[in-house]
């Protein structure tokens, strides 16, 4: 059975479809890539599984359970977590107290959490500011403890938005390293890129939308060939853009 | 026909209101903080144009302007010293500018308040009219000469300031920053201006409004607290931030109260706008006019 | 050492709060001499009133400094936790025994409705939702002249007569706050309401139950201050809805945000700094709250973490994550 599939999920905004009728499945251990164009529905699909969005029509499975329209909070306590694209620490208190929180809240006990959070620091090279506020680190690191608070509880499955946009090349690598092992130890993801070479290096299957739609999927080669993914990217010009 | 009494009168005190909570609005505008200090420029206009009139003996029709003057003063001031860190990254309070915005402005308000009380006085004053007139009515309305001169003048200034803000370059830039900061920055407004002369004109309304009542409210130190009780009231229904929502939920309010106080009740008459904004607050966050913002 | 401290384990959230709890417990001990060198009993009278404010501090800091809701109510509250008392005694002669505890189990319910009400509201919402509730608790209590006597106020019995014994029941009162208050900040509940201080929509897609957690805030902040009027009323013996008027709570913001926001020691501080330079400073024309209010702007424009902070060494931090 599949971990997660949604079923003809529609959203408006207004007269825009931001999510068309879209029905997409993610098996369990497998790291499905979401690609699509600026404004395709990526993140608002997101929202829409994560709980920070209703949908208008359609419904959302986790397992066998109908999640359609919880809240974050109810799905967070299922094992559905998310990483935003704009990096949401706990600015005030350290990164080590970011990561006991978060685990606390994923209902580790404390002492659980210590013991944790120790591992996650070194595995994510965050030793050296881990008494910092949080606050005080660079991009990369907050994103770096982003992870850790995703993972100090693992997951069943964890929604990533966008992790590599904006990020040192050096870090961008620890953090694929880091999505690679997890995914050897059958961590699921959903990972929302537009960083094509990391796409199709992490994830064997991806959902390509465009305008709210699914408009292929499959293998990540075979739907970064599709035609209509092409256009997509491109633009319907490319087809008559000789006599441009 | 009392309640046409009551709609004009309703109409005229709606009109003192929108000048009050334009300036709060565009303030909510372009920064996106409520200026808890609002109050104060009204109290500051009042008393600015009481004393220029009595003890420096300049006539009313004079000492207006300069009342307006003093509050564009004081907004400039108060732009400068306390609302830069809102905007120009300094990092200290820049993950919680409500914060700092709440306390600052609410300080600035008990200063200002204070320092008037310990340096003029604590008794109100009676403001010079404009005109002088006894009552008289127009049909079934019953007008004073200053009330309606006051409400010509706030009628004339709410359109004046409609047009530079729709027309003229400066009000455009106002609603480029206000609609997003970084990309009017990026278009080449000087966004630091603007945010000053938004404050200049708040402080002068809102001085304008509180000179204009003066002959009516006798102002003490603590006259701002329910003119500017008001305009947050009106900013809220009209959409934080919306000038034109403003503008007509405080008409709006003017005529709701003033029948409020004689249809139901005359001693809740100013705790009826206050359970409208917990009403509205609850039912439609975004205002009466206001769009929906989406979040994340 | 300060900007060696944040990058120690000093920094952690546990040993800030142990150093943090540590030093107020001092502070107390200190206060506890109090009435051993002052005897008279209007200075006694004055040191109470600081308490009461300190215990309004903390209150309005639970709320403010550790979940980051602005509130502008926790002078408003106090005054119904004192009407509820002095209402009870007015219309039922209930004894203080049921009056004091009713005036906690009221606020209590009053503010987790207010909670309930200002959940979806942020920021600038949130604070003119409060005290837009604030204003009309006063314009009512103030108009219902046959229910509460209006602006004359209602006269409540007082506990017992010894200025002493109500500077120890203050005390007594602060520290076991204090005490509840450490114990919840050291715990799960009271690290999910700095996560909520920080970042709400962060806090929920963590799992953290938000509304609860906001709620739970709300509804112990307002017993906190409904506790502490409740007392106020019994010692002065008479109640008004000045109690509740925006200057006091402004007088409440000025003590936390001088003292130490988001901390225990700095609101009692700040409290006792406040009304006690207040007390000093009418003998010099009255200029008290010109100069805190001076204060609160300069403190919140360039020490925001207040004196607690300085006292501590924090504020290099902020000054270090400034740069960008």
């Amino acid at each position: 059975m599949s971990l997660l599939r949604t079923e003809g999920l529609q959203k408006h905004f207004g007269g825009i479809s931001a999510v068309d009728d879209c029905s997409i499945a993610v098996e369990p251990g497998e790291i499905l890539g979401l690609i699509g164009p600026n404004g395709s529905g990526k993140t608002s699909l997101l929202n829409i599984l994560s709980g920070f969005l209703a949908p208008d029509a359609g419904s959302v499975w986790l397992g066998d359970e109908a999640v359609t329209g919880m809240t974050p909070v109810q799905l967070a306590n299922r094992g559905l977590l998310r990483m935003f694209q704009m990096t949401r620490v706990f600015t005030r208190i350290s990164a080590v107290d970011n990561m006991l929180t978060a685990g606390l809240a994923r209902g580790l006990s404390e002492a659980e959490a210590e013991r944790r959070c120790e591992t996650l620091l070194d595995e994510l090279t965050l030793s050296q500011v881990r008494y910092l506020d949080a606050g005080a680190l660079s991009g990369g690191q907050k994103k770096l403890l982003e992870f850790g608070m995703c993972f100090i509880a693992p997951p069943k499955i964890a929604l990533l938005d966008e992790p590599f946009a904006a990020v040192h090349p050096v870090m961008r690598e620890a953090m694929a390293g880091f999505i690679r092992r997890r995914h050897g130890e059958g961590q699921t993801f959903i990972l929302v890129s537009h960083d094509m070479p990391i796409i199709v290096d992490l994830c064997p299957r991806s959902v390509c939308m465009n305008a709210g739609r699914v408009i292929a999927q499959g293998a990540t080669r075979t739907v970064l060939e599709s035609p209509a993914v092409i256009e997509a990217y491109l633009g319907s010009s490319v087809g008559s853009s000789a006599h441009v | 026909m009392l309640a046409l009494d009551l709609l004009v009168n309703g109409l005229i005190f709606g009109l003192f209101y929108a000048l009050m909570a334009v300036g709060l609005a565009m303030i909510f505008g372009v920064l996106k903080v409520v200026n808890f200090a609002h109050g104060e420029f009204y109290m500051i206009g009042s008393y600015a144009y009481v004393l220029i009139a009595l003890k420096l003996g300049i006539p009313p029709w004079l000492a207006l302007p300069l009342a307006a003057l003093t509050g564009g003063a004081l907004g400039w001031l108060v732009e400068r010293l306390l609302m830069r860190p809102l905007y120009a990254g300094h990092g200290s309070w820049s993950s919680s500018k409500d914060e700092y915005a709440v306390v600052v402005t609410f300080g600035l308000s008990l200063l200002l308040v204070n320092l008037v009380d310990k340096i003029v006085g604590p008794y109100p004053f009676r403001g010079p009219v404009l005109i002088e007139t006894s009552r008289f009515s127009i049909g079934p309305v019953m007008l004073n000469g200053q009330k309606l001169i006051a409400a010509g003048v706030s009628l004339c200034l709410l359109i004046g300031l409609a047009l530079f803000i729709k027309r003229s370059l400066w009000g455009r830039q106002i609603q480029a920053v206000a609609q997003n900061r970084l990309g009017a920055s990026l278009a080449g407004i000087d966004a630091t201006r603007t945010t000053s002369m938004v404050f200049v004109i708040s402080g002068m309304m809102a001085a304008l409004a509180g000179a204009l009542l003066a002959p009516l409210i006798n102002p003490g130190p603590d006259v701002g607290a329910f003119p500017a009780i008001k305009s947050y009231v009106i900013v809220v229904l009209g959409g934080m931030g919306s000038i034109w929502g403003g503008m007509a939920a405080a008409l709006i309010l003017g005529v709701c109260e003033s029948f409020f106080a004689v249809y139901v009740s005359y001693a809740y008459r100013d705790a009826f706008g206050l359970m409208l904004l917990i009403l509205v607050l609850l039912v439609r966050p975004q205002g009466m006019f206001g769009e929906k913002g989406r979040e994340l | 050492m300060s900007a060696a401290m944040v990058n120690a384990a000093g920094n952690l959230w546990v040993n800030r709060l142990r150093r943090d709890f540590r030093a107020s417990l001092l502070l107390l001990a200190l206060l506890s001499l109090a009435p051993l060198f002052v005897t008279t009993p209007y200075s006694l009278g004055i040191l109470i009133i600081s308490i009461y404010f300190a215990l309004l501090a903390l209150g309005w800091n639970l709320l403010a400094g550790f979940t980051g809701q602005f509130s502008l109510a926790p002078a408003a509250f106090a005054m119904l936790g004192a009407y509820t008392t002095a209402l009870l005694d007015y219309h039922l002669q209930a004894p203080l025994a049921i009056g004091i505890p009713a005036a906690i189990v009221s606020c209590a319910v009053l503010g987790w409705l207010l909670g309930k009400v200002v959940l979806r509201l942020k920021g600038p919402y949130l604070s003119l939702t409060t005290l837009s509730f604030a204003e009309i608790a006063r314009v009512v209590i103030g108009n219902s002249i046959e229910f509460t006597r209006g602006d004359q106020g209602l006269n409540v019995p007082t506990l017992f007569e010894s200025r002493v014994g109500y500077y120890y029941l203050f005390l007594g009162v602060l520290l076991a706050t204090l005490v509840g208050l450490y114990l919840l900040m050291k715990s799960r509940t009271g690290r999910f309401w700095l996560a909520i201080r920080d970042d709400a929509t962060g806090a929920e897609s963590r799992g953290i139950a938000v509304v609860r957690y906001k709620t739970l805030a709300f509804a112990l902040s307002c017993a906190i201050c409904g506790l502490a009027g409740s007392l106020y009323g019994t010692f002065s013996q008479l109640v008004s809805p000045e109690l509740g008027l925006l200057m006091q709570t402004g007088l409440i913001i000025a003590m936390v945000v001088i003292g130490g926001m988001g901390t225990l020691t700095g609101p009692i501080v700040g409290a006792l700094l406040v009304y006690l330079t207040s007390e000093w400073l009418r003998d010099f024309g009255n200029i008290q709250m010109i100069v805190f209010s001076a204060a609160v702007i300069l403190f919140a424009r360039f020490l925001r973490t207040g004196l607690w902070g300085l006292a501590s060494g924090r504020y290099r931090s902020k000054a270090g994550s400034a740069k960008p």
